[in-house]
């Protein structure tokens, strides 16, 4: 087999124009590939960043997203007493109240409204969501008209830069610090205090509470208790399992596109394959006729041939995850579909994308290179030493 | 005058630093009418000297006229246009264009003049009738046997009445009877027609035929011979 | 052109070579075309807008509501020449999964102005009569199946609208007679549901018909000054203007649409360049026959870039007319509760076919160069 490969290496050196455009071919496809997905893996993430396992997102029953929820300022204070829900050091319960409504902001790039989602908190909100960490500033003092931004936010949207004035609920409010939270969802975000949303934005009551349980395990009981009492209308959920939800129609869209488009450019690519392995057979006719005559079978020069397109394909593979890495990290934002407002998230290239997309070109390469290794095999031997 | 007048001819190769010649000085005269033959070992500069005839190549040094036209010193483009009027080039491996039918191979380097369809038609007809294969015009060279071939290939060579025909090899790739209607033809050509031949040749039977012969060694004259 | 034969007979040669460039220029020229369909039905609204409509809503975003007061506020300002209103009332029909847009609207006033719905004047009436009524667009009808007379129940999607159902009966079925109006739309009686829900009294946008369409931006001043330093702040811009931000907030879809386009492109220009490379290498004893009969090293340049001009063409025909026959068909209609209007229309179609010759032109340059530079006598010495 040694002699094999080493043939065909050297075979496709010789052909190295033909060899470097079909190897170019299978690039482009695998880095449109790879960068398209890594948009469907960036925004989920970014979704999937947002959620704790240690934590429970509570709407009323029925409701698919928290801006479609409604829960009753009283029913706080009973679901702050259940005792799944933690306590922090000073013995408060740990749960957020919250309201998520959108605002209108310019964005920077283009100047057209986008919306931008407003989260109401309650106080202990930063101590549910644990990964909140501020780079400039400090927290909005509870009971004033203060607000915080996330990174993403202030990059994306005019106006919020630390200190800057932001009017909206016919009353202006003060940028007192920006946050990052580990590329989760929040990070697009703009908070302040509930209690002062509220009347803001003439709502009635909270659409959610945010709680940390004691422990993950705790889920199911606190799920039972809240459904045993009839004052509360409402059904938990595990953070992750939530904003994974939140994300699917969004990721599903963008990965059928994004399959839609690889699939049909393969093909062309697979086209582009099968003609270099047709020439590359016909050229060396004469050759598989020696080879054969001295006693390598069949099945040897079909292994070789495939093997060669494979090893064509991988080398065009490489080079299109080589390709697509600069996106890895670019920033960028959409409409999430589920809660109406815009979410930035960055591309994302997981080692696993990388390797698909590196499976993917070597099934273009064997697709490719299957029906001429077929034919290479099956050259009547005295014809193939006769030709020129 | 002679219609091919070749003086002091030298044509070399360069291999990296090192010239190697092929033609050495090289003076021929070919009267009108002609048929010469030029014979010659292998890599004695034959095909060489045949390709300078034909203006597909350049001397490195020295003279080259055909007619009125003194072809070493024309450009690209005027010596293509020139090749187009006036040679007729016949090759060893007939060298018809697989996918182009009898007539369309024929028709080929009409479509370089201005002549009308028709026009072109009535030419092709009369030069594969001349050949005798006017029946075979729809043909593909995958249907016609070698010898065919290559008298497709000799009217497509006649095809645009040129004062000169270079053959090389003409008989080369046939088999002793095919050889011998081939050589017919081109005495036929030489004779009836007044058609002046060049033909590079290792074939005695096909040197016969000429009427005159020049041998080549090591890119230089060796002898003259005319064919009684 | 008399070389017009050999051009075609050209292609002939390797019949597979031939057909497998021609299906990889057809993929090429039908991605091409998906993707511009797609770019073309999300700017359709925007371009059919008009530029005589005004649209206000509260300045804060547009999920809020303003008072049905701002209405008639509305109607008196100067260079106004008629309102209606709309709320959107995002029920959900059986499952959210089946996404549509049902729209609570003023039904007189939004018909009369917006005369890109086109309804008979019966259906019109019926439902204009009909209180629990609703006008359905032809795209919907062929969705469900619907017909005129059928009950329709909308589960409230928004907790404005409170938790009871809302039965609906069709009255009449609409076409739209542009792009700014979309055909899967479902509009029903303001009075009927605002009565129903949880809160009263609110409206989602109004819209202001102008006296003169030069007017625009200072009537929209004018408009958003008799509100300002409210609690209800308004916003208002041209129809077109509107419709503009809503597709810019799916983000920049015409860098994305337009990068993965190219790369498309590029592609195919690899695969069909090295196809083109490959046919001209395999023929060099031909090219230097010709050259040697006479052809200008131009004439084979020309020749070549045709061959590649003539089989690209076929492949972006075959490709834009399968766009044609997918993307227009009913499968894909489903997609429309999002995108409006979404279709290859016959100037894409020859564009595309457009496309697959600039492609051809594009790949055969290189071999077409290689093919007319050979050197003749090199090219006959390789044979023998």
């Amino acid at each position: 087999m040694g002699l094999i490969a080493n043939y065909n290496l050297r075979s496709m050196i010789v052909r190295k124009g033909t060899a470097a455009m079909t190897a170019m071919g299978i690039a482009m496809v695998v880095a449109v590939f790879v960068m398209t997905l890594a948009i469907a893996q960036g925004f989920r993430s970014t979704l999937v960043a947002s959620g704790s396992p240690e934590n429970a997102i509570i709407l009323r029953k029925g409701s698919t997203s928290e801006n479609l929820s409604a829960v009753l300022k009283n029913q706080l204070p009973i679901i702050e007493s259940l005792p799944q829900i933690a306590h922090g050091p000073d013995g408060r319960p740990l749960a957020s109240a919250e309201l998520l409504v959108i605002i209108s902001l310019p964005r920077v790039t283009d100047n057209q409204p986008a919306n931008v989602p407003l989260r109401g908190v309650g106080p202990k909100a930063y101590e549910v969501r644990s990964t909140l960490k501020f780079v400039e500033g400090r927290r909005f003092t509870p009971g004033t008209r203060e607000i915080n931004v996330g990174q993403q936010a202030l990059t994306r949207f005019k106006g919020l830069a630390l200190g800057s004035d932001v009017k909206f609920g016919s009353a202006t409010w003060k940028v007192a610090g920006i946050f990052t939270a580990e590329d989760a969802s929040f990070e697009s975000e703009i908070w302040g205090d509930v209690d002062l949303m509220m009347p803001a934005f003439q709502r009635g009551g909270y659409q959610s509470v945010t709680a940390k349980m004691t422990d993950p395990s705790v889920f199911e009981s606190l799920d039972a208790a809240i459904a045993a009492d009839p004052r509360l209308d409402l059904k938990p959920q595990r953070e992750p399992e939530y904003y994974a939800d939140q994300s699917a129609t969004t990721t599903t869209l963008i990965r059928v596109f994004a399959t839609f488009v690889t699939v049909i450019l393969s093909i062309g690519a697979v086209f582009g394959a099968m003609n270099t392995m047709y020439a590359a057979v016909a050229y060396r006719t004469r050759e598989i006729g020696t080879l054969r005559a001295l006693g390598f079978s069949r099945l040897r020069i079909v292994t070789a041939f495939l093997a060669e397109s494979v090893a064509l394909a991988l080398v065009g593979g490489a080079i299109g995850c080589v390709l697509a890495l600069p996106v890895h990290g670019l920033s960028t934002g959409t409409m999430n579909m589920a809660s109406f407002s815009e979410l930035a998230f960055k591309f994302r290239i997981t080692p696993g994308l990388l390797l698909g997309g590196l499976l993917f070109s070597a099934l273009m390469g064997a697709v490719g290179g299957l029906l001429p290794a077929i034919r290479a095999a099956r050259i009547p031997v005295a014809r193939a030493l006769r030709e020129i | 005058m002679a219609l091919i007048e070749l003086r002091d001819v030298t044509k070399s190769y360069r291999r990296d630093a090192i010239e190697i010649p092929v033609l050495d000085r090289v003076s021929i005269s070919v009267p009108e009418g002609d048929f010469l033959g030029l014979m010659g070992p292998s890599g004695s500069g034959k095909s060489t000297l045949l390709n300078l005839l034909a203006g597909i190549d350049r001397p490195s040094r020295g003279s080259v006229r055909i007619g009125d036209t003194e072809i070493s010193s024309l450009s690209e483009r005027a010596l293509a246009a020139w090749r187009a009027r006036n040679i007729g080039f016949i090759f060893q491996l007939y060298n018809l264009i697989p996918v182009l039918t009898a007539f369309e191979n024929v028709e080929l380097p009409l479509l370089l003049t201005s002549l009308s369809k028709k026009q072109r038609r009535d030419h092709v007809m009369t030069a594969l009738n001349i050949v005798g294969l006017g029946d075979r015009a729809q043909h593909y060279p995958r249907q016609l046997s070698g010898g065919q071939e290559q008298r497709v290939a000799i009217a497509r060579a006649i095809v645009t009445d040129p004062k000169l025909l270079l053959a090389d090899e003409p008989t080369g790739d046939l088999d002793a009877k095919s050889a011998g209607e081939v050589l017919t033809l081109l005495q036929r050509l030489n004779q009836e027609y007044k058609k002046t031949i060049v033909m590079v040749t290792h074939d005695p039977h096909a040197a016969e035929r000429a009427s005159h012969l020049l041998h080549l060694e090591k890119g230089t004259l060796v002898e003259q011979v005319k064919v009684g | 052109m008399k070389f017009i034969n050999l051009v075609l007979k050209s292609a002939r040669r390797s019949k597979r070579r031939t057909a497998l460039t021609v299906l990889s220029v057809a993929i090429a020229v039908f991605l091409f075309s998906a993707l511009r369909a797609v770019l073309d039905g999300f700017n359709a609204a925007t371009e059919a807008s008009s530029s005589t409509r005004l649209v206000t809503i509260r300045s804060t975003s547009m999920i809020f509501n303003m008072p049905t007061s701002h209405v008639d506020t509305i109607r008196s300002v100067p260079g106004v020449q008629d309102v209606t209103y709309a709320n959107w009332f995002g029920g959900i029909y059986k499952d959210p999964k089946n996404f549509f847009a049902n729209i609570a609207i003023e039904p007189e006033s939004y018909l009369r102005m917006y005369p890109e719905i086109i309804v008979s004047p019966e259906e019109k009436q019926a439902f204009l009569e009909d209180r629990t009524g609703c006008l359905v667009g032809s795209g919907l009808v062929k969705r469900y199946d619907w017909h005129v007379g059928d009950k329709i129940v909308l589960k409230p999607g928004i907790p404005y609208y409170g938790t009871q159902d809302y039965p609906f009966t069709i009255r009449g079925i609409y076409k739209s007679g542009s792009s700014a109006v979309d055909d899967q739309t479902m509009w029903f009686h303001w009075k009927y549901v605002d009565e129903r829900g949880a809160v009263h009294g609110q409206v989602g946008w109004v819209v202001a018909l102008l006296n003169n369409p030069d007017a625009a931006t200072r009537v929209s001043q004018l408009i958003d000054e008799k509100f300002a330093n409210s609690p209800n702040e308004t916003k208002t811009d041209t129809e077109k203007q509107f419709q503009a931000s809503f597709a810019s907030m799916l983000g920049n879809l015409n860098l994305l649409l337009g990068s993965v386009a190219l790369a498309v492109v590029i592609t195919t220009l690899f695969v069909a360049g090295n196809t083109m490379a490959m046919s001209v290498r395999e023929r060099t004893t031909e090219i230097a026959v010709m050259r040697t009969l006479g052809f200008q090293a131009v004439t084979i340049f020309l020749l070549v870039v045709g061959e590649g001009i003539v089989v690209s063409i076929v492949g972006g025909a075959l490709g834009a007319f399968v766009a044609r026959l997918i993307v227009n068909g009913e499968f894909l209609q489903a997609a429309g509760g999002f995108i409006p209007q979404f279709g290859v229309n016959n100037w894409n179609a020859v564009t595309g076919v457009g496309l697959g010759a600039v492609i051809g032109l594009l790949a055969a340059l290189i071999p077409a160069t290689m093919a007319s530079r050979l050197k003749i006598v090199d090219a006959l010495r390789r044979v023998a």
